[in-house]
């Protein structure tokens, strides 16, 4: 069951720059600050009441961050809904059909998590998560 | 520093068709509908989901045309605030151009937008329960 939203992904150029609007500016404290290296994507999160906003900046140009950014610039990029149990969600939107870019959950910045391909949903990415224990 | 933000009220979903978007979020994810309705002033039509304090709102256009395909996409989100004027102050210190409060759809509440350096999100703020603007500039 997708409980709330656990955060917004935005797509920047530079995460250090945008940290001067969403941290500094907003007054967002920073939860999470990683490279992860798999995705080529530094991932920063912001916490905001029960959510989080969260940069993406490429750190590479062979990802879909990174051809995301350079299609269509900076922007919202995914929606992310938490869940209990990201293997359960996973498997119900398969056995519906939902086309997957994960086929399995594997570790992210929100936990576990895995997307949903967009053409599945009008267009819109959709990623699952279900944070870890004692992670952020 | 800061401006006070208390949570994201709502993340807008803006649809060619938002009542097919709002279904499609329902029927594959058990995301349930709390209300539709028809902002006012326009013929916007908007479909409304609650995931604990998040709204997830599916905007789209009043009269829908056959489209060959749907499209959707995520359309920007608004910050809730405990005071929209000192926000306003705070951000406009920072360098940021930020518009006037002005009364929001719902009763008793203002909203403003930000306007640009937002990485390209369209961003705003509301305050629920705020005071009425003439007491404000008093």
């Amino acid at each position: 069951m997708l409980t709330k939203v656990h955060h917004v992904g935005i797509v920047v150029h530079s995460a250090d720059e945008a940290l001067k609007f969403y941290r500094d500016a907003l007054g967002l404290p920073v939860t999470a600050d990683q490279v992860i290296e798999d995705q080529g994507v530094r991932g920063i999160l912001l916490q905001i009441g029960g959510s989080e906003i969260e940069l993406l900046e490429p750190t590479r140009n062979d990802t879909g961050v990174a051809r995301f950014l350079e299609s269509r610039g900076e922007g919202m990029h995914h929606i992310c809904f938490e869940s209990d149990d990201v293997d359960k969600e996973l498997e119900a939107a398969r056995a519906k059909g939902i086309e997957l870019i994960d086929e399995k959950p594997r570790p992210g910045l929100a936990g576990m998590v895995c997307f949903l391909h967009p053409k599945s949903n009008h267009g819109v990415l959709i990623e699952f998560a279900t944070p870890i224990a004692g992670s952020h | 520093m800061g401006i006070g933000a208390t949570h994201i009220d709502h993340i807008v979903i803006q649809s060619n068709d938002s009542a097919a978007t709002a279904k499609l979020f329902a029927d594959q994810y058990g995301i349930e509908i709390k209300r539709t309705m028809s902002r006012p002033g326009t013929r916007a039509h908007l479909e409304f989901a609650k995931l604990q304090e998040v709204i997830v709102e599916f905007a789209g256009p009043g009269e829908v045309q056959p489209y060959d395909e749907v499209k959707a996409r995520l359309g920007g989100f608004v910050l809730a605030v405990d005071d929209i004027h000192a926000a306003v102050t705070s951000l406009r210190e920072s360098g940021w151009d930020v518009g006037e409060p002005h009364p929001a759809v719902q009763p008793g509440a203002l909203i403003t937008g930000v306007r640009g350096r937002t990485n390209g999100v369209p961003l705003a703020l509301i305050q629920y329960n705020a005071r009425p603007l003439e007491e404000n500039s008093q």
